[in-house]
């Protein structure tokens, strides 16, 4: 590890041993009523997977990650070959306006993906921190609980070794976050971001993102089916 | 924490019911960092002039903040090569980058705001045309991860028969859509373009349509005279399935239906826009089985002396709907309470000639602009070219400041954006010295 990313991993506070450890899915029960303000996507009005193509938007970034085990891999290793639904997380995101709206969205997809072994043999879930310096392998671990090891559906828990390796991957996905100032110009706990879920593609192309107004379960799915039967097309 | 989590709970809210929002209510419902309080600066996309200053196209940023001993001046200014017809801009989702576009040479230049203060130029795109014969890049409307543009014509006649463009966030052409043509759900597509409104719960982008280049680049005086030429306006409206990037329906709205705005209100479906040649207000809504339908609900000014709508602004609550037209240099607030049949409460001349009109999230300050085209502005005495700023307590418009562009040498002011100073460092600025979160 360089310096800088030594740095980095410094600063992980002594605090992050109290941090939620709760699996995902409890999360989202606890939290089980949507945001009133939010307006749920209509996904009648969406099309039927395979009647509409989605544009290769960008080529989704390589970079190290680490396994909740603390084994580095490439997340280009993580991606080849398969769909993916690519978050970034961090695991004590806990206020019920915030978070869960994702998590309900993933935890759905997980849901259906174990509804659906055909096409949970072609996907996956990818949940990347936004906080290495706090969110450690063993803490994704916790995070991740029983997930990691289902063999039905593969979900990922990765962080990375430092806010260096983290970089290249926010900005080759576009995941702008940044981190609130004290009075002082302190650097605070508060990291603002805009919610995005990305879709993958198996040649890890970036198909589709979703941010707050059109995140639905029912939409990701139809991606993925869309991109399984684009895939099956010799 | 509580604060990152108020700022998403705003955003949540803000973006009801389209899970729609931005800061000036007419940006992209996929934009982040909505500015709901008080703008601190308003960026403004200016045509440069030829013998005037360094003649050169612009973007200058006025510092909009009360309580700065700069307030009402300009306080950056900066100039890309050459004049191209500076129009539109709009930001990225993540509100980062300011895209702005010129509709003659069809460059656009992006700009990164992370000090909105001093803007940066970061990147030229100049490859429009060449890689998808759209011409006139317009309206630049931001999604998830990528930018959608409306183009306004096309390499091969410079009419007004154009496309839609995707662009990812680094700049890349992704995909293009051409604009409706032939029968469309009944009605028949003209293939213009102009402005693009998407309501994301409905899975449902509304757009209009203007006129190609051989028009928007004509003398006005000329242009008027030309009867084949004013046959050459859009008539139409198109709906798409926004997923799916395909055009469903056509609907006919005469007269060159320009910048479309959905109301903001939760549980609200229906969009307005406002017809330049004919000087309606037109109502897009369900009717009882579900199809889009458009109707004209109202009138702005006396149509027969062609005031010219040339853009429109909602209130935050959908309940109201600022007017300008250019020729009368007016400024019209509309009760938009049942938008069936919108009425005309307030108006005011605000300048000789006025173009665009911004407001603040919160309805209280107005923002007006002076430039439509170069070769449509005013000659002479009325060629002003002014910001002026309001303040609007549901009464009366009173002026806060004003930005003679003329007299300070800077050229035509165009479009405007607002920005605030942000609250934080990117994780990227951070790197270099300071840690990241005060975790310990």
């Amino acid at each position: 590890m360089n310096r800088a990313a030594r740095r980095w991993r410094l600063v992980a506070p002594a605090a992050a041993l109290a941090c939620w450890a709760a699996p995902p899915s409890a999360h989202a029960a606890k939290d089980a009523a949507p945001p009133a303000a939010r307006v749920e996507p209509d996904v009648s009005r969406l099309p039927a997977p395979g009647t509409y193509k989605l544009p290769r938007l960008f080529a989704a970034p390589d970079g190290e990650v680490l396994r909740p085990d603390g084994r580095r891999l490439r997340l280009a290793q993580v991606l080849a070959g398969r769909l993916s639904v690519v978050s970034f997380i961090y695991t004590y995101c806990r206020d019920p306006e915030g978070c869960p709206l994702a998590w309900r969205a993933l935890d759905a997809v997980h849901a259906a993906l174990l509804a659906d072994p055909a096409l949970a043999r072609q996907a996956q879930l990818v949940s990347i921190s936004f906080d290495p310096s706090h969110d450690t392998p063993e803490q994704m671990r916790l995070f991740g609980g029983a997930r990691i090891a289902d063999p039905r559906v593969r979900w990922w828990f990765l962080t990375t070794a430092s806010v260096p390796r983290l970089l290249p991957l926010l900005e080759g996905f576009g995941q702008d976050v940044s981190v609130e100032l004290d009075a002082r110009g302190r650097p605070t706990r508060t990291l603002n971001h805009l919610l995005k879920v990305f879709v993958v593609d198996g040649r890890r192309g970036v198909r589709e993102v979703y941010g707050v107004p059109t995140l639905a379960p029912q939409a990701i799915l139809n991606d993925l089916r869309t991109l399984a039967l684009e895939a099956a097309v010799p | 924490m509580t604060r990152r989590w108020i700022r998403t709970a705003a955003l949540v809210a803000a973006l009801s019911p389209l899970a729609a929002g931005a800061d000036e209510t007419c940006n992209s419902p996929y934009m982040a960092n909505l500015v709901k309080g008080q703008e601190d600066f308003v960026h403004v996309w200016t045509l440069g002039v030829k013998g005037m200053g360094d003649g050169n196209d612009k973007l200058v940023t006025i510092d909009a903040h009360p309580k700065s001993k700069n307030f009402g001046k300009v306080v950056h200014k900066l100039s890309v090569p050459g004049r191209g017809e500076a129009h539109h801009m709009g930001f990225t989702d993540d509100r980062r980058y300011l895209w702005a576009g010129r509709l003659d040479d069809n460059k656009i230049f992006v700009f990164d705001l992370v000090n909105p203060e001093k803007p940066k130029l970061v990147r030229t795109i100049d490859n429009l045309a060449s890689k998808t014969g759209f011409v006139g890049p317009h309206t630049f409307y931001a999604m998830p991860g990528r930018m959608l543009v409306q183009a306004l014509s096309n390499t091969k006649d410079h009419g007004g028969v154009t496309g839609l463009v995707l662009f990812n966030n680094k700049g890349k052409i992704v995909d293009k859509y051409p604009m409706p043509v032939g029968d469309v759900g009944g009605a028949a597509g003209d293939g213009y373009g102009y402005d693009i409104a998407i309501n994301p719960a409905k899975n449902t982008m509304l757009t209009s349509s203007f006129t190609g280049w051989n028009n928007y680049m004509m003398d006005l005086g000329k242009l008027v005279k030309d009867a084949e030429a004013m046959k050459r306006f859009g008539n139409t409206m198109a709906v798409w399935d926004v997923k799916a990037m395909k055009a469903q329906k056509v609907l006919a709205v005469p007269g060159a239906p320009l910048e479309i705005r959905w109301s903001l209100k939760e549980g609200d479906n229906w969009a307005v826009t406002a017809t330049a040649l004919t000087s309606k207000i037109w109502l897009v809504k369900q009717d009882a089985q579900g199809q889009w339908q458009a109707k004209d609900v109202a009138t702005i000014g006396d149509p027969a002396k062609i005031p010219l709508p040339v853009d429109i602004s909602i209130t935050a609550d959908g309940k109201g709907l600022w007017v300008n037209t250019f020729m009368d240099g007016t400024t019209r607030y509309f009760d938009l309470s049942n938008p069936e049949a919108p009425k005309q409460t307030y108006a005011k001349q605000t300048g000789r000639q006025v173009n665009m009109i911004s407001q603040s999230w919160d309805g209280k300050r107005v923002y007006i602009t002076s430039s439509l085209l170069a070769n449509w502005d005013k000659k002479g005495e009325d060629n002003e070219q002014v910001v002026r700023a309001y303040d609007w307590d549901g009464k009366d418009l009173k002026l806060a400041f004003e930005v003679d562009f003329n007299q300070l040498q800077l050229g035509r002011a165009h479009h405007m954006k607002f920005s605030v100073r942000p609250a934080g460092k990117t994780l990227g600025q951070l790197q270099g010295g300071t840690r990241v979160a005060a975790l310990q």
